[in-house]
């Protein structure tokens, strides 16, 4: 599947901004579920200073710096991706249980090792080896507390009943997005930005980002690796009614490590697991490792601000 | 033998059973290296050394050394205190704590390289990956960002103490921006003057090479200009508990003392914002914590750092010691495997050993950890808020389930250490000398051919017995630290260098924005200050003659002024619009206007605002201006704020605070170039003048009033003013008011004049540096010179003219009205040209979730 995004940012002013520095991370990246063909900034008033990294996490980030006087500024990132239709490999196939995941996730690295070899050697006929597991070392990473996920027994014990003894973690994780698809009532009325998991989990609302955040500290407190993910959803009109061009929005799932195999994706919003409607833009540990556009700006009294955002089917 | 002499010997020191003593050691036998001098010490005399650290108190409060508390809600320094006695440390043992200071520095550097590098060590699984990734210190967008050179880690710090066998321990490492050398210097300055003699005798290594080297470390570290870099110090600002040492440092070193607020990054280069323009800058030696440096990629809502400070090191466009990300070596989890990447890095085992330290990520270590609670301190590897270090043995039986429930659910956040006993030293405690359990902070800084130690050190000493607690926060005394050499040290000072005799070129150091509008500013306080308290002094006098005669005149004209005061300190209500009883009785609220700090306008509130201002640049004056500001407010704090204190006394501190501030204000005028400094500071000073001086008059002499009590305001007016001995030497006359207008507004020879106050203003904005070529005016030259000639161009004579019916003179309101609007529009022009740095920043992400889905 083949889509064009167009994700625009306006920011206007009530006074002059005399200097803005800014850090985007809204060019998808290039991973075995999608392929970026192109991805342009159109920006103005045009930016004096511009520059492209990889950021920690292998995300696409644009530091860009506009150092004349203004009082608007937008943002447009346009990006050509593809999406292959792949099911995350051996996704519902895959047996390994959580608490397995979990002690292979605490071993230390000669340990790893170890393990892996044997692992790799038993489990050789049932899976395909495509990706070598020096994977687990980083996942580590995604089993500690980030500024936005912080783990705690109120957390473990809503995810306790997806945690059925020896039950397969693929299963788990299934059953704790459909939970939180059922507990939890959308509603963008109800959290900002800085809204705490905990106020999230008491009154059982939220929208995406609380929704992933939420699954990401379930699974954390159980000794299981996950990670945020920023991107897209293609929406599809309802029949019988036009498309409206930047209705669309940013959305974000999470992703669980799954030794020998890898990432898998699940959208706790949508009860889904991402296949080829999900477009990715990041990942880290959580949103504030992955905001879309951030930035400081000098003066300019008080901001106001409008996203659209427009998700295309090319073919 | 005079009875005092002797009488703090030796003989008289009772150490403790089984603690080692640095003096003593173990054998209780003094060592060789303290044997003189403890013998001068005893030839001295407990009165004589008391006298030495009397002496050393005053002299380091006069030099305004200071050690902010936090928390202090009287705003108030803390004075930082030495005990005259130093540590004393042999050459030999000296040699062993060097060599195991750099080779730590080395050591530390190099995983610092390494964990922002290639992350070898994680990925061989010499460090665990928890134990780094998971400290506060770890900051992800650093990584891959350190430059390339020799040396990353450039200053570096640790606390050492001697357990009881003897042995020299690592209590723990500052690696994020190590405080106290400045500290050490100035405790060295002192000491030499106290102890002249004794320190002469007693060959002691000299502290000037370490900031030799340190000068020559951060020029080396520049990425550009190695030459001739521009090096600046990044504070948080006057409110951190260190302040006094950044501005020593600044200027014992020469650099600028910048807040962020100071630099911007343009074109991925950092600049200081200065009067003259952008100012490249090429290496930050930064006292502001790592995370706080940049609001970009950093903690958002920090505004201490500079946005784009992190993409401009990114490019290699400047150097910051420490580097962003160093305190992830400050990790006290790290000390547990220290020994192990010693051998790997350095193929050498650790000649300063860490205090024995558990890291509860490991099953075996957690176990152990978790059944020896009671005998370990327990420290949470993060140093973040509601994280306390916590001694095992001193927590009831609830909170050590709390924390060992803590401690399981995220073991790899804690760790558990041995309770280390510290060494004694000899201090001087009331008139004795006593042991105290003492801790060494030694700086090493980074070199061509590697790291040099500081030779001495900060030692700070409990203040009770038994007490482990030494820190500055908990109100430990500090200790000089003399290292002994085997023959008499060079002086080196700092500014000499062999070999070259060339004239350089004088160089200014640039005056930034903020330090300019805090120069401002001080005068405008100090302006403020001296017209309230002149008005207060008149009107206290003229109440005491209303007391003393029945004459209505004298109570109509003391409420004319006790409103006019209210007005000019805008102080409202005050003596308008309230009841008469307030008028017949106005000493409560005189003395109120005098000493309450809590409101706005008062004295005291005035001074307080005026001595902060100053503390905050405190870089910009000499030692003899700051001493002035610092008796000023102390004295005023002590005398008129803390004592019960009536009128009669007031007038008495009225005088001494003007004497104070004439003293300043001579000292400003004597000591400081007339570059950008002063003349910020002297325009701050002409525009209150002025604007204060228009509203007296618009509060007292604008109404009409019968003959004899315009002639007793218009005294009032001349003495508050100061001018009434000019205006009879000038006039040789009865007081009329357009005498005293003509005297007040428009004579150019007066000092206090207005037109004297505009024509300096005018001087001074005109010799500001700006932009200029283009041959017109400025918007403040502009306006000063329509206020200069409006004023010029008045005719007295018209300004009062009047209807005999009219009670106000409308002319001369609307005239002096109309001035002040522009004096105020001329302030809003300054300030958006010269402290254009006051635009506060704001983020600019989202605060609504933007998703719909």
């Amino acid at each position: 599947m083949k889509y064009r995004i167009t994700h625009s940012t306006l920011y206007q002013y009530s006074q002059m901004v005399g200097l803005c520095q800014n850090e985007a991370r809204l060019q998808p990246r290039d991973f075995w579920r999608q392929q970026c063909q192109s991805s342009r900034f159109d920006i103005t008033p045009e930016p004096a200073d511009f520059q492209q990294r990889l950021d920690f996490f292998g995300n696409r980030v644009a530091y860009f710096a506009i150092q004349q006087a203004h009082q608007r500024l937008m943002v447009t990132a346009i990006s050509e991706v593809t999406v292959f239709p792949r099911q995350s490999r051996d996704h519902p196939t895959n047996l390994i249980t959580w608490e397995q995941v979990r002690d292979r996730l605490q071993g230390r690295p000669e340990q790893m090792q170890r393990q892996t070899q044997s692992q790799s050697q038993s489990q050789s006929q049932q899976q395909q080896q495509e990706c070598p597991d020096d994977g687990l070392q980083d996942a580590k990473l995604y089993l500690l507390d980030s500024p936005m996920v912080n783990t705690s027994n109120e957390l473990a014990d809503y995810a306790q009943p997806s945690f059925q003894p020896a039950r397969p973690l693929v299963q788990v994780v299934t059953d704790l997005m459909q939970r939180i698809h059922v507990d939890f009532t959308y509603d963008p009325s109800f959290t900002t930005i800085a809204t705490p998991l905990s106020d999230v989990l008491h009154f059982r609302r939220g929208v995406c980002q609380d929704f992933a955040h939420l699954a990401i500290a379930c699974l954390r407190s159980m000794g299981i690796a996950a990670r945020y993910v920023s991107g897209y959803v293609e929406t599809l009109p309802e029949p019988g009614k036009p498309r409206l061009v930047g209705a669309d929005a940013s959305h974000a799932w999470f992703e669980v490590y799954v030794p020998d195999t890898g990432w898998l994706d699940f959208d706790p919003t949508n009860n889904a697991l991402p296949f080829d409607q999900h477009i990715t833009l990041a990942w880290g540990r959580d949103y504030t490792d992955v905001t879309p556009l951030k930035g400081i700006a000098f003066g300019g009294g008080s901001h106001t601000l409008s996203v659209s955002v427009d998700v295309l089917r090319l073919e | 033998m005079n009875a005092s002499v002797n009488d703090i010997g030796v003989q008289f020191y009772a150490t403790q059973l089984g603690v080692y003593d640095e003096m003593l050691a173990k054998e209780h036998k003094v060592l060789p290296h303290w044997e003189r001098f403890m013998d001068a010490m005893g030839a001295m005399g407990s009165e004589q050394l008391e006298s030495c650290r009397r002496e050393a108190q005053r002299l380091l409060r006069e030099n305004g050394v200071t050690y902010n508390v936090y928390g202090d809600s009287q705003k108030l320094t803390r004075p930082w205190r030495l005990d005259p006695v130093p540590l004393l440390i042999s050459s030999d043992e000296w040699r062993l704590i060097e060599a195991g200071l750099q080779q730590r520095a080395e050591l530390l550097d190099l995983v610092l390289k390494d964990i922002y590098g290639k992350q070898q060590l994680l990925k061989k699984g010499l460090l665990p990956s928890e134990l780094v990734l998971a400290h506060d210190g770890f900051l992800h967008p650093c990584v891959g960002a350190l430059p390339h050179q020799q040396r990353h880690l450039i200053v570096y710090s640790a606390n050492l103490a001697r357990g009881h066998n003897g042995r020299m321990w690592v209590l723990d490492d500052r690696s994020q921006a190590p405080s106290g050398a400045g500290y050490a210097l100035e405790n060295r300055t002192v000491m030499t003057r106290v102890l002249p003699d004794i320190f002469r005798e007693t060959q002691v290594h000299r502290l000037s090479v370490f900031f030799k080297a340190l000068r020559k470390g951060l020029a080396d570290s520049a990425p550009h200009n190695k030459e001739d870099p521009r090096i600046v110090i990044l504070t948080p600002g006057s409110l951190n508990e260190t302040y006094f040492e950044h501005a020593y440092l600044s200027s014992y070193l020469g650099f600028s003392l910048v807040q962020g607020d100071d630099l911007t990054v343009r074109d991925g280069r950092v600049w200081l914002k200065s009067l003259d323009g952008l100012q490249p800058v090429d290496v930050i030696l930064r006292r502001v914590d790592d995370s706080f440096c940049d609001p970009l990629e950093l903690r958002s809502a920090s505004r201490l750092g500079v946005a784009g400070l992190l993409e401009a090191v990114r490019r290699n466009n400047v150097a910051i010691a420490n580097p962003l990300g160093s305190s992830v070596l400050e990790n006290p989890g790290l000390l547990a495997f220290l020994p192990r990447l010693s051998r790997y890095f350095l193929n050498q085992e650790l000649l300063l050993p860490s205090v024995a330290t558990w890291w509860c990520g490991q099953r075996r270590e957690r176990d152990f950890v978790l059944q020896n609670l009671d005998r370990l301190v327990i420290k949470p590897i993060n140093r973040s808020a509601g994280h306390h270090v916590l001694f095992g043995g001193a927590l009831s039986s609830k909170e050590k389930e709390r924390l060992r429930a803590a401690i399981i659910t995220k073991p790899h956040c804690y760790v558990g250490q041995e309770h280390v006993s510290f060494s004694t030293v000899p201090a001087l405690v009331d008139h004795h000398i006593e042991p105290r359990f003492a801790v060494l902070r030694n700086f090493v800084v980074a070199g061509g051919d590697g790291y040099q130690v500081m030779p001495g050190g900060l030692t700070r000493v409990a203040r009770q017995q038994d007490d482990f607690i030494v820190s500055n926060q908990a109100g430990g005394i500090s200790k000089d630290t003399w290292v002994l050499a085997d023959e008499p040290d060079r002086q080196v000072s700092l500014w000499l260098q062999t070999g070259r005799n060339v004239v350089l070129s004088p160089v200014t150091e640039p005056l930034t924005s903020r330090a300019a509008n805090n120069l401002f500013w001080v005068g405008r306080h100090l302006e403020r200050i001296k017209t309230s308290t002149r008005l207060l002094r008149t009107i206290v006098l003229k109440l005491t003659t209303t007391l003393e005669s029945d004459d209505p005149l004298n109570s109509q004209s003391l409420s004319v002024l006790l409103c006019a005061l209210t007005q000019v300190t805008g102080t409202y209500p005050g003596f308008i619009k309230s009841n008469a009883d307030v008028l017949k009785q106005p000493q409560h609220e005189l003395l109120d206007l005098a000493k309450n700090a809590q409101r706005a306008g008062t004295l005291t509130a005035n001074i307080q605002a005026f001595a902060q201002t100053a503390f905050s640049i405190r870089d910009a004056w000499s030692q003899d201006t700051w001493r002035c500001v610092d008796n000023i407010q102390r004295r005023w704090q002590q005398r008129v704020v803390n004592n019960e204190c009536d009128l009669e006394q007031l007038q008495k501190h009225l005088d001494d605070l003007m004497t104070g501030f004439v003293a300043f204000i001579g000292l400003t005028t004597e000591s400081m170039t007339r570059e950008a400094g002063w003349l910020m500071l002297d325009s701050g000073r002409r525009l209150e003048g002025s604007l204060a001086l228009v509203a007296l008059l618009r509060a007292t002499v604008v109404q009409r009033h019968e003959p004899a009590l315009q002639n007793q305001l218009l005294e009032a007016v001349l003495v508050s003013t100061d001018s009434l001995s000019i205006y009879r030497r000038r006039y040789r006359s009865f007081i009329q008011l357009p005498m005293v207008l003509e005297l007040l507004l428009q004579d150019e020879t007066h000092p206090r004049s207005l037109v004297y106050q505009l024509q300096q203003l005018s001087n001074h904005i005109g010799a500001l540096p700006r932009e200029r070529g283009n041959g017109r005016l400025s918007e403040e030259e502009r306006l000063i010179l329509r206020a200069y000639t409006d004023l010029r161009l008045l005719k007295v004579s018209e300004l009062i003219q009047a209807d005999d019916e009219a009670s106000v003179y409308s002319e001369l309101e609307s005239v002096l009205s109309a001035l002040t609007t522009l004096l105020w529009q001329l302030y809003e022009v300054l300030a958006q040209a010269y402290f254009s740095h006051s635009q506060m920043p704001q983020l600019m992400t989202p605060t609504q979730a933007e998703d719909e889905l």
